[in-house]
Parts: structure tokens; sequence; C-alpha cells
């Protein structure tokens, strides 16, 4: 029994890790541009559906393939924010939310027109093989995206805490007018948050994909798991962000272990709605504090 | 109303009545129930979105409570849809309290996070729960043939008119409201909720007011389409392109206007009709395509939608005339 749990727990933790990317995205993009992006599922999936293309056609390992995925995912985030994000900025909520959901059904219904509906996956040496430590059993793949998802995060806070720019970019994100009187460019601060949001969704893609399957819906999945880790860690707050998703991880993976293996998405509303009735401002406090 | 709306109205009031007389082609009609239904589910949906600018992205919900309502209350109880059709509604506005009690704990986009999720859960329910509503099997609707009682009938001509009764019915409800104080405070609400409440407007009270109409009428449409395809399940009854075409034909059309959502679902609803005609079955992912497409246009270059398109046509039209009769007076 005592087994079975802790093994619950350490599966939520390594699935826990892939969500905290998108999380971290969603509540960065948040923080700074003050906005939600509905289509950050969809990037995950941008990414996972270019490490299978690089994967099939040119033998590229799926987790190697991060080096094409992050810089792709950060250039088509500087171009949206630039192109479509920039014009819709202001006080109304009605075209940010809706440009955002009109770009999230787009991609997924491009990807439906282009890749049809069907799974696609990715057989690496290292798909099937697994640590044994006494009767645990921890899968490789997962444990490389989970180690990779946090030396990612890691590197993200480092930026927002030690480089100019990454200062600049938690200064926007605690007020925005005294900030641009400091002589910061709030699009050059926009740009970099959302294409590192966007890189940070094209990793998840990259690491999921050695043991998840790419389809056009994979996406939704992800960003349903974001938002509620994003209110749960308190909107904006990257470190909330973080340790929503790892606890998010974990409540799934005991629901699924417990309760039944269709239970998960159960396991996350009930969280979610539990979180709204309780504490709506989440469990932490402030924005891209960390 | 001036007199020329009036003519106007009268005439397209004409026009809807006869249009089954002249369109006897099946397919036309069905897509003619379609428009009706949706320009409802958008009427229903615009009063909380376009008004007071709740952007609800969960309205399958109610429409899938509405449903399941008289659905259940035929077959366990052979109880007329008729009923069911009222009962749905009000239990569709009995939900809409607690849910958006939850629901209005945030604002913005987090609103529209808290409608999604709240509509899957309830699509969930009725996944896991197959003793009570048969589960993800879902059930057909017994045939009854000609029972008007029964909101059965036989041909579409008769469907066609209670989807025509409905829309009426939202754009009745619609207009008494947009004319009257909760207009106005809906209107406040949805420029500023902060600004509204500092001037005396009660807000949560009017929200949540104008969340159980919405509810009610949604949830009337739910009873309706069911009950015109014979057939239910939680994937067709809490379906999220409900939720996503009752927003998207109000902000296409005029979001926070009257005739609005109708505009909007004629132009998408058209559109998608002619893409099923040029490509077949085959349009996985094209429709959707092409509204999204459409969507961000609007969004982009004119966040008044449809309306406001016709609105600036209707200014020029006017500024010119005055000019023409100043050159004939001497």
């Amino acid at each position: 029994m005592f087994e079975t749990i802790v093994q619950a727990v350490i599966n939520g933790l390594l699935i826990g890790g892939i969500y905290a990317l998108v999380s971290i995205g969603v509540t960065l993009i948040f923080g700074v541009v003050k906005i939600v992006n509905f289509a950050q599922g969809e990037f995950v999936m941008l990414g996972m559906y270019i490490s299978f293309y690089l994967a099939t056609r040119f033998g590229l390992d799926p987790i190697l393939s991060l080096v094409v995925t992050m810089p792709a995912l950060f250039v088509v985030g500087v171009v949206i924010q630039h192109l479509l994000i920039r014009r819709v900025l202001g006080p109304n909520d009605m075209p940010q939310i809706f440009l955002t959901f009109a770009l999230s059904l787009l991609l997924l219904n491009l990807a439906l027109m282009l890749f049809t509906a069907n799974y696609r996956t990715v057989h690496t040496s290292y798909s099937d093989t697994a640590f044994h430590l006494g009767g645990l059993y921890i899968p490789v793949a997962k444990l490389i995206a989970f180690i990779l998802a946090m030396g990612l995060s890691g590197a993200l806070w480092l930026f927002l805490h030690t480089t100019d720019l990454g200062r600049a970019m938690r200064a926007a994100s605690q007020n925005r007018d005294v900030a641009m009187l400091m002589g910061i460019n709030p699009n050059r601060v926009f740009a970099v948050a959302f294409g590192a949001a966007l890189a940070l969704a094209g990793a998840a893609g990259s690491l999921l994909m050695p043991f998840y399957s790419a389809y056009p819906f994979v996406g939704q999945t992800f960003v349903l798991m974001a938002f509620v880790a994003v209110v749960l860690g308190t909107l904006g707050n990257v470190l909330g962000a973080l340790v929503a998703s790892l606890m998010m991880g974990v409540a799934e993976s005991l629901g699924i272990q417990f309760v039944g293996a269709d239970s998960g998405l159960i396991v996350v509303f009930a969280m979610l709605l539990l979180t709204l009735a309780f504490k709506p401002n989440g469990l932490g406090r402030g924005r891209l504090r960390s | 109303m001036s007199g020329t709306k009036m003519i106007l109205l009268v005439g397209l009031a004409v026009v809807m009545l006869a249009l089954p007389e002249i369109v006897t082609n099946s397919f036309a009609l069905d897509i003619l129930i379609r428009i009706l239904l949706f320009s409802f589910i958008g009427v229903a949906w615009n009063l909380m979105g376009g008004y007071a600018k709740q952007l609800s992205l969960g309205h399958a919900a109610y429409f899938g409570l509405g449903a399941y309502t008289s659905t259940l209350m035929q077959i366990d109880f052979d109880i007329s849809p008729w009923i069911g059709m009222v009962a749905g509604g009000a239990v569709a506005a009995l939900a809409s309290l607690p849910i958006g009690w939850l629901c209005f704990r945030l604002r913005g986009p987090y609103f529209t996070i808290a409608t999604i999720a709240t509509a899957q859960a309830l699509m969930l329910i009725f996944l896991k729960f197959r003793d009570f509503a048969w589960g993800a099997e879902g059930t057909t609707i017994p045939n009854l043939g000609s029972a008007p009682l029964m909101l059965q009938f036989e041909g579409k001509a008769a469907y066609y008119y209670v989807a025509l009764g409905l829309l009426a019915l939202g754009l009745l409800v619609t207009f008494l409201i947009e004319r009257s104080f909760i207009g106005y405070y809906l209107v406040a609400i949805g420029e500023d909720e902060d600004a509204a409440e500092a001037i005396g407007v009660n807000a949560p009270r009017i929200k949540r007011d104008i969340y159980m109409i919405s509810a009610f009428l949604t949830a009337l449409a739910g009873t309706f389409y069911v009950q015109y395809i014979y057939f239910i399940d939680p994937a067709t009854a809490f379906n999220f392109n409900i939720s996503i075409e009752a927003a998207l034909v109000s902000i296409v059309g005029g979001i926070g206007t009257l005739w609005g959502p109708v505009i909007g679902t004629v132009l998408l609803e058209t559109t998608s009709a002619l893409l099923q005609s040029w490509l077949g079955s085959s349009t996985g992912g094209v429709q959707l395509t092409v509204y999204s497409l459409i969507l961000m246009a609007v969004i982009l270059w004119r966040p008044t939608g449809l309306m406001g398109v016709l609105q600036d046509i209707l200014e020029r039209y006017r500024r010119r005339r005055p000019a023409a009769t100043a050159k004939v007076a001497p």
C-alpha cells in the first residue's frame, strides 16, 4: 500500500514537470503581457509535431530536438506578439480572450487538416527502459523529461532574477506604467515574455515525444491542467505555478491510482472548483514573485 | 420605434413566416432551422456575454441540462417535452446559481476558463453516471410520428416555426431588457464593473439575474435540438462547439446588439453550408478553421462586428442624402 502511494506520487511528480513548463508559460504571459494565452496548449502540440517530423525524417532524437523547437517557437512567439497580440492590448477583455482563443481554434483545426487525427509516436532506445529502485519503477524517458523541465524552469528563474531583461520583465509585471517611466521598452519586454513562454511550450512538446503521442487535440489536456495550476498557484506567480503543477500531477496520479483510470480530469475539475470556492486568489501572493 | 423600423420588422416577420411555403427542400430547411436555433442561442449568450461582457464559454452546460431534463421527463415519466422544455429552463436557471457563484469569483479571462471547466465537469458527470442518464452511449428519443403535443412533427416546416418562435422570444426578452434600467446596468457593468458598483449598481445581483435568464433561454434550445435530431448523449448535449458558436455568432455579428447574433449566425452558418457543399463531407477541421479566421479578422479590424459595418454604411448613406438636398435648394 505504502509503495503504491509512493509510486503514484513519483508518477505524478514526473508528469507534473511537464505541466509546470506549460503553466509557467501561461503565468509568464499573464504576469507580463496581462493576457491569458488560450493557445498555449496548441504550441505544445506544435512542438510535438516538429519533434516528430525531425525524428522520423532526420532521425533526430526527440529530446535533442529541443535545440530546434525552443528557438523556433521563441521566434513564433515574438512574431505573434508583434503582429497580433500587440494590437489588442488595452482595457477591453473581449478582443484579448477571443484573439488567442481563435488562434487556438485555428492551430488545432489546421493540424487536423494537415496531420489528420492519427496518433503519432516516436520510439526511442530509452522509451521502454526504466530504473528499478526496490519495488519502485521509474521510466527513463519521463525522468529525463522531468529533470530537463526542472532545469529549464530554474533557468527561467535565474533569467528573471539575474539579468537586466529579466528584471525589466518583473518590473513590467509589477507596474507597467512605472516601468515605462524607468525607460523599459514594453514592446520588447512583451515580445521576449511571449517568446520565452512559447519556447517553454515547445520544450514541453519535445520532452513529451519519447513517451506520449502527438495528435491535434493533445494540447487541450495540458492547457486545462495549466490553467488550473495557474489559478491555484496565484495568477502571474512563476514559483506558484511550478509548485501547483507538481501538486496537480500528484493529485491526478493519485486519482488514477485510487479512483479509476478515467478520473484524472475529474480530479482536475474538483481541484479547480475547490480552489475557486475557498481560495479564489490562489495559495500564494503577488505577481511574478519567485 | 420609428415608422421605417416598424415596416422593416413587419416585412421581415412576413417573409420569415412565409419562407417554409417557398423553401420546401429539406436540406435548405435544415440550414434555416440551424440558423434560427443558433441565432437564438447567440441571443441568449449575448444577454450576458454581450451586454454585461461576462464572456462565458460554458453555455453548453445549460443547453445540455435543458436537453437532458426534457428527455428524462419524456422517457421516464411520459411528460410532454413542451413542459419538459420549461422545466429544463428552470433546472438550468437554478444550476446557474451555484455555477455563477463559483465563476463570478474570477474576472476577465479566468471567468471564461471557469465557465469552460464547469461545462466540461457537467459533461463528465453525465458520462460517468450511466444509471442516471444512459452514460456515454446516450439514447434515441422515441419517434411518435406526428405528435405536436409531444413536440414531434412530420416534415421540417413545423420545427422551423418552433425555432422561429424561440428566436422571437429571445429577441423580445433582449429588446425589453435593453430598454429597461437593467439594460443600462448591464452595459455599465460591461464597461467597468468597479465604476458601476461605485455609482450604486448591485453588480453581483444583476450578473446573477442575467445569468439565470441567459441559462433559461439556452436550455430551451437544448430541448428543441434533441427533439429535432431524436438523439441525446453527453457529447452532443454538452458539446463545446455549442459554447463556441454561441459566443462566435454574437462577436462576429456585433457583440451587445439586439440583432448582432442573428446576423452573425446567418454569415457563419451560410459559410459553413457552402463549405460543406463544395468540399463534401470530408471537411474535418475546415469549418472551424474558417470560423477562427473570420473571428480573428473581426477582432483585429472590426471589433463592433457586422452590425458596426452596417451602421457605418447607414451613416454614410444618411450623410450623403442631406448634402444632395442642400444642392437642390437655392
